[in-house]
């Protein structure tokens, strides 16, 4: 692979002058976390790379959880998104397949996806609930992305993933060819660490090839057991970087309004004669697992679950997804 | 970018006329303020200006391009606006969405149409349809149902339709008054009674879930196979774009991918009555 080198000190100064003309989110790290931030002259220094994903999920710079679909503005303003990990990367395939589709493409998304660059972030290290590698999908870019960085050894390195990210990568004029493979190769070592980390972490688990035909074969019994921990509080549908349904809201003057939904909400699927296909609360928490895991992956190319793990981390009954898969795989 | 059409935004349409087809049924005749054409079982989002939109498919002919007509049952919030709407009045409509009624495939056949309720609204475009083609088809057959004489919408259809060459029309209602002489039962009742080809034929059925259940479940036993059946099925659609997910059954977004299904389509899908 093919890198290009800056100084830490002049990236730090290439950014300082991007934020002029862009809007540049980025991860950040501070008492409360990791997390995207708008980029200002003072907290350029706090941006964090190579760290696995931030508390928020990609999703929401292309989907805002309430948005007017009908006189709604475009920002005229091109946007960076710097420091996002691959899973989310990955996430943003199927949510393309659903938004731009060309009979039904959705303006609003598409201008948000024309108008921002992508740098993704290799992951170097992994947290409790990381499993990308579970479901094939490295910890670290090769497409989608416009291009990727990592931070070694005072050096800032940029591999160009795409046209566009190659256009933004020539406007960095203080940035270099990789001379030799020192960089290259220490790159691929901390990915190698990374995805051998990941696989120590998740032996067992079962991979993307299986985790549709568990859940197909699940019992009943199954499902009832795990949700009577859950409150139907859609903070797992909320935090998914993949899930992405939404309702639209009538406001005077014949304007929409969509707003961000989710079927672990009672009353989703409830029609105004009173069927509700997911009244039960099991079968309303099966049905994110077959959505994700069976439906989605018989219907669209990309994956609905990229790993990321963060609705594990947000389920407030402590339901692990990773612990149902791995009892699933073992009954 | 801006000039992008907006898949969210609504057609402005004036309503014209609004017709009592039932206590609880009204038909709405619309005129949109842009082009607008559909083919017979697909279906639009049509809106009550800032209270809310519900899927519908227009009972019209498809062939008719300047109006719309679209039949409405009062069943929850949305409906209660619409039905107090007075002629002047604007609603929105977006669509037409989905798949439809694959009529040329019923070239050569008899069709069977086994409706129950307001399933009678889209099965009314599609009879229009089938008129419009009757040169190509052997028989059309009618069987419909509703609760009582009074819910029965359409009136004057069953005559007209019984006065057209190569159709019949039947009725029945689960309660009869005085002055009620057609049959008397549930819809699947009136399948006793017809004779049809069923070897070369398609059956169509249409109405609320409980008798599109045993509506499938009755015609299956007359000898259709899975794939000769068509059912028209019935969501929770909010965008009617294969996104936003509330009509989801199984693998399909009903709003996309139906809401004509065959049987075959969807005999895998658990809960499809539900």
């Amino acid at each position: 692979m093919n890198y290009l080198i800056i100084d830490k000190e002049e990236w730090d100064r290439f950014l300082g002058n991007l934020i002029l003309s862009h809007n540049v989110f980025a991860s950040v790290t501070d008492e409360f976390g990791q997390d995207y931030e708008l980029i200002r002259p003072e907290n350029i220094p706090d941006i964090c790379y190579n760290k696995p994903k931030p508390a928020t999920p990609l999703k929401s710079f292309f989907l805002p959880v309430k948005e007017n679909v009908t006189s709604g503005k475009h920002s005229d303003k091109p946007r960076v998104i710097l420091g996002v990990p691959n899973c989310d990367i990955e996430a943003l395939k199927i949510l393309d397949e659903f938004y731009l589709d060309k009979e039904f493409t959705d303006i609003f998304y598409k201008n948000r996806r024309e108008s921002t660059l992508l740098i993704s972030s290799d992951c170097f290290g992994i947290q409790e609930h990381c499993h990308c590698l579970s479901y094939n999908i490295k910890p670290y870019s090769t497409d989608t992305a416009d291009l990727a960085i990592a931070y070694l050894n005072g050096k800032i390195a940029l591999r160009v993933i795409s046209g566009k990210g190659e256009d933004f990568a020539r406007s960095i004029t203080a940035s270099r060819p990789a001379g030799d493979n020192t960089i290259a190769s220490a790159i691929e070592k901390e990915h190698n660490a990374t995805e051998a980390l990941l696989a120590a972490a998740n032996k067992g688990l079962p991979d993307s090839k299986k985790t549709g035909k568990l859940v197909m074969d699940a019992g009943e019994d199954v499902w009832k057991k795990h949700s009577a921990r859950c409150v139907s509080c859609g903070a797992c549908t909320t935090i998914c970087p993949t899930c992405t349904c939404f309702l639209l809201i009538d406001k005077p003057g014949f304007e929409k309004v969509k707003q961000l939904d989710a079927c672990q909400y009672p009353g989703f699927e409830r029609t105004a004669g009173g069927e509700d296909g997911l009244f039960e609360l099991s079968v309303r928490f099966r049905n994110r697992y077959m959505c994700k895991y069976a439906w989605k992956s018989a219907k669209f190319r990309s994956t609905a679950c990229t790993g990321c793990g963060r609705c594990i981390e947000a389920c407030i009954g402590k339901i692990n997804k990773n612990e149902i898969f791995m009892e699933l795989a073992k009954s | 970018m801006v000039h992008e059409r907006n898949i969210y935004k609504p057609i402005k349409s004036k309503l014209i006329e609004v017709i009592d087809e039932s206590p609880l049924i009204k038909t709405f005749v619309l005129i949109p303020e842009e082009e607008f054409s559909f083919r017979t079982g697909q279906f639009i989002e049509l809106s009550v200006d800032g209270i809310g939109e519900a899927p519908f498919t227009p009972s019209s002919s498809p062939q008719v391009k300047d109006k719309l007509e679209v039949t409405v049952m009062r069943t929850g919030y949305v409906t209660e606006y619409m039905h107090n709407l007075k002629p002047g009045a604007y609603m929105g409509i977006r669509g037409p969405y989905g798949r439809g009624y694959p009529v040329e495939s019923f070239f050569g056949k008899e069709v069977l149409i086994l409706g129950g309720g307001c399933g009678l609204a889209p099965i009314r475009s599609l009879l229009y349809a089938l008129e419009h083609v009757k040169d190509k088809l052997e028989k059309v057959i009618l069987c419909y149902g509703s609760k009582t004489p009074s819910d029965c919408i359409y009136k004057p259809l069953f005559n007209r339709l019984n006065s057209i060459e190569k159709f019949e029309a039947y009725r029945t209602v689960d309660k009869a008054d005085e002055e009620w002489n057609e049959s008397v039962g549930v819809a699947t009742k009136l399948l006793d009674k017809i004779k049809i080809d069923i070897k070369n034929s398609v059956a169509v059925v249409c109405g609320p879930p409980i008798m599109m259940k045993f509506g499938t479940i009755r015609i299956l036993e007359m000898g259709y196979k899975d794939e000769q059946i068509y059912l028209s099925m019935e969501k929770n659609m909010s965008c009617g774009l294969g996104k936003c997910g509330h009509c989801m059954m199984g693998e399909f977004f009903v709003c996309k991918d139906g809401p004509v299904f065959t049987y075959n389509e969807l005999k895998n899908t658990p809960d499809i009555w539900k």
